[in-house]
């Protein structure tokens, strides 16, 4: 097993952290804030061509391999959660059906485009009583002639309130639970499709997260993004593996965001006539993070080998997504004791990294659910 | 308009930097960079290329290590880089470092030198000067404006509390100051194309130099000795009333600090 960087990855690496350091770290205060899209932002940044990160050269990607795209998934979500969620929806969920069933006109008209930054991309699987439980899906795709009839609302979706087009999980026929579930293709504009209640969070702000409702909304047979009929499922194990993966990434990233806020507080910090970072009781926490955060890349990084490689990597990549989503947690909640009142304070980044954690403990999946399906898969049904 | 860019690739700016107990080494965090002032002087001589044509190369000497730096440049826009590679000038003396530097440019064809007003490591800005005097060149300094045309260049510098205007014949030698331009975020199609590039390596004994070149006996500076900066003296608080403690502060300033 070698899943050293190579001498590619250390400069990609380089590269990335610097753009973020240029590019977003100087707005992630101001995204959390205003907690609004970050059209400026979002322009600038996507003009360098990183949404394409996972496509082939030839269609004007860069066809990065998994270890790459953690590389980049991990340096984007330090810069800014809340602006990294709404990028990596454009470069993996919310594109990746478009990519692998869309027609050329379907292509051309959504995926080119998003590639470039020149149109939002957003899926939609939750629901108010699903997300885990994706056979609890009540959205319902009727076919009627040449066209399917969508109805069904649905909940927390990434980048939902200022989507062009959504990739949407929907049922055939309800009594099949997972096995009537299907992804179609809806773009903004299209009669009946409209944003509902945008949510106001406790983290990843910047990121909008809202209702997309679908009342009657009726799209082309093409629409529908599969080879085959419900086999929707199979189609998402695809790149569930890599979203689960990338949820660790960004856990990194957030973790390494406050381990580097704590570091530089502990070294100048004075109490008692010394820096805190000479107590040992402080020391011990830098212990404990760094070894937490070394064995989480470990996780992140040999699960993105395997898939690199084309290994199995189910059990591996929900034990990073959650390893990596807890060790963040503890980081940032270190970090904060590090800092201690001082973290309190809105002025200061540790709370904004306390808070954006969070998220990520429930987002690519529960640990609870998590931990049922390993188990389930290590000990048998 | 052939465009040399000298690069440097020097600690990053936030690695952790101890004199070692000799006293006369430095222990450095190997974390890297390019060197912030050669970023503007590739910034620049890209603009001068997207106006005039041409091709931009970058050059380096230092350790392998130092090929990510090229890359960097590569990512940026420039067309070619070469290294020269030798371990043994890192933290060396400035004049061998110019004295490769100047063979290896004698074996280029190009209009424009462009490199950093110095490197944030050793911070003597002086190589690129040497370089242009091993050849011959005109060379103009903390250049903060760059106009080439007809064959000639007109470059402002910046002085202490103004800015000097110098007009030069090519080939020259520059040295960019911060305030030139604002370097580029490399797009990904430089990023790939860094990643996949070979760069081509030099030894300094292709450019004519024997391999002791940059030995410290060959070396015309020697480092002493490296001393640790003063330790930062307690708060002073000074009492009374905000325009009596003012007027206080100024005076401590002027008179004891001397530092206005």
């Amino acid at each position: 097993m070698d899943f050293a960087f190579t001498e590619e990855q250390q400069f990609f690496k380089k590269i990335i952290t610097d753009t973020v350091d240029r590019m977003v770290v100087p707005k992630a205060r101001e995204i959390d804030e205003k907690d609004e899209f970050p059209w400026e932002l979002w322009k600038e940044f996507t003009k360098l061509g990183y949404l394409g990160l996972r496509y082939p050269e030839e269609i004007g990607g860069m066809n990065a391999d998994p270890v790459t795209a953690m590389i980049f998934y991990e340096q984007i979500a330090r810069g800014s959660v809340g602006f990294a969620q709404s990028v990596i929806m454009n470069i993996l969920m919310g594109t990746y059906f478009v990519y692998r069933f869309g027609s050329q006109a379907i292509k051309e008209r959504c995926l080119f485009p998003a590639m470039k930054g020149d149109k939002v991309a957003t899926m939609c699987f939750t629901e108010d009583q699903s997300g885990s439980d994706l056979s609890a899906t009540r959205t319902t795709a009727v076919k009627d002639g040449n066209e399917w009839v969508i109805n069904g609302t649905k909940m927390w979706i990434t980048n939902g309130p200022v989507a062009d087009f959504a990739t949407v999980l929907a049922t055939t026929d309800l009594s099949l639970g997972a096995k009537g579930l299907n992804f179609f293709l809806v773009e903004k504009g299209t009669p009946g499709f409209s944003p509902g209640q945008v949510l106001d969070k406790l983290g990843c702000r910047g990121t909008v997260t809202g209702e997309l409702v679908f009342d009657n909304v009726r799209v082309p047979e093409e629409n529908l993004l599969g080879a085959e009929l419900n086999k929707g499922i199979e189609y998402l194990g695809e790149i569930l593996d890599e979203v689960r993966v990338m949820t660790g990434a960004m856990a990194m990233g957030i973790a390494q965001a406050a381990y580097d806020e704590g570091l530089e507080y502990a070294r100048k910090r004075i109490a008692f006539g010394k820096p805190i970072g000479n107590y040992q009781l402080i020391r011990a926490k830098f212990a404990d993070m760094a070894t937490e955060m070394e064995a989480s890349r470990l996780l992140i990084y040999s699960a993105a080998w395997k898939m690199k490689e084309k290994l199995p990597s189910r059990i591996e990549a929900a034990m990073a997504k959650m390893f990596a989503t807890e060790t963040c947690c503890k980081v940032v909640d270190e970090v904060t004791r590090i800092w201690g009142a001082n973290a309190f304070a809105n002025e200061y980044n540790p709370q904004r990294h306390f808070r954006d954690a969070r998220f990520l403990l429930y987002g690519g999946g529960t640990h609870e659910i998590l931990k049922d399906f390993m188990g389930r898969l290590l000990i048998g049904k | 308009m052939n465009i040399l860019v000298l690069v440097k690739q020097v600690p990053d700016p936030e690695a952790l930097v101890e004199i070692a107990s000799s006293g006369k080494d430095l222990n450095i965090e190997p974390k890297f960079a390019i060197n912030l002032f050669d970023e503007f002087a590739l910034e620049e001589a890209l603009r001068v290329r997207e106006k005039h044509g041409g091709k931009v190369k970058a050059i380096s000497l230092g350790g392998s290590k130092a090929i990510e730096a090229l890359r960097t440049a590569i990512a940026m826009g420039a067309d070619e880089a070469m290294l020269i590679e030798d371990e043994a000038f890192a933290g060396g003396d400035g004049y061998n470092t110019a004295l490769a530097l100047s063979k290896a440019l004698e074996k280029e064809t190009f209009d424009i030198v462009l490199a950093g007003r110095q490197a944030i490591d050793a911070d003597r800005g002086e190589v690129p000067q040497m370089v242009a005097q091993f050849l011959g060149l005109p060379h103009v300094g903390v250049v903060v404006k760059l106009d080439i045309s007809d064959g000639k260049a007109v470059a402002e510098s910046s002085l202490e509390g103004a800015k000097e205007v110098v007009e030069v014949a090519l080939p020259a030698v520059f040295t960019a100051q911060k305030g030139l331009n604002e370097p580029r975020v490399p797009l990904i199609t430089g990023v790939m194309k860094a990643m996949k590039v070979q760069i081509p390596k030099v030894a300094v004994e292709d450019l004519g130099l024997t391999k002791d070149v940059a030995a410290p006996e060959n070396s015309k500076t020697k480092i002493v000795r490296y001393l640790p900066p003063k330790k930062r003296p307690a708060v002073q608080l000074i009492p009374g009333e905000a325009r009596e403690a003012a007027a206080e502060a100024v005076r401590i300033l002027i008179d004891v600090e001397r530092v206005i």
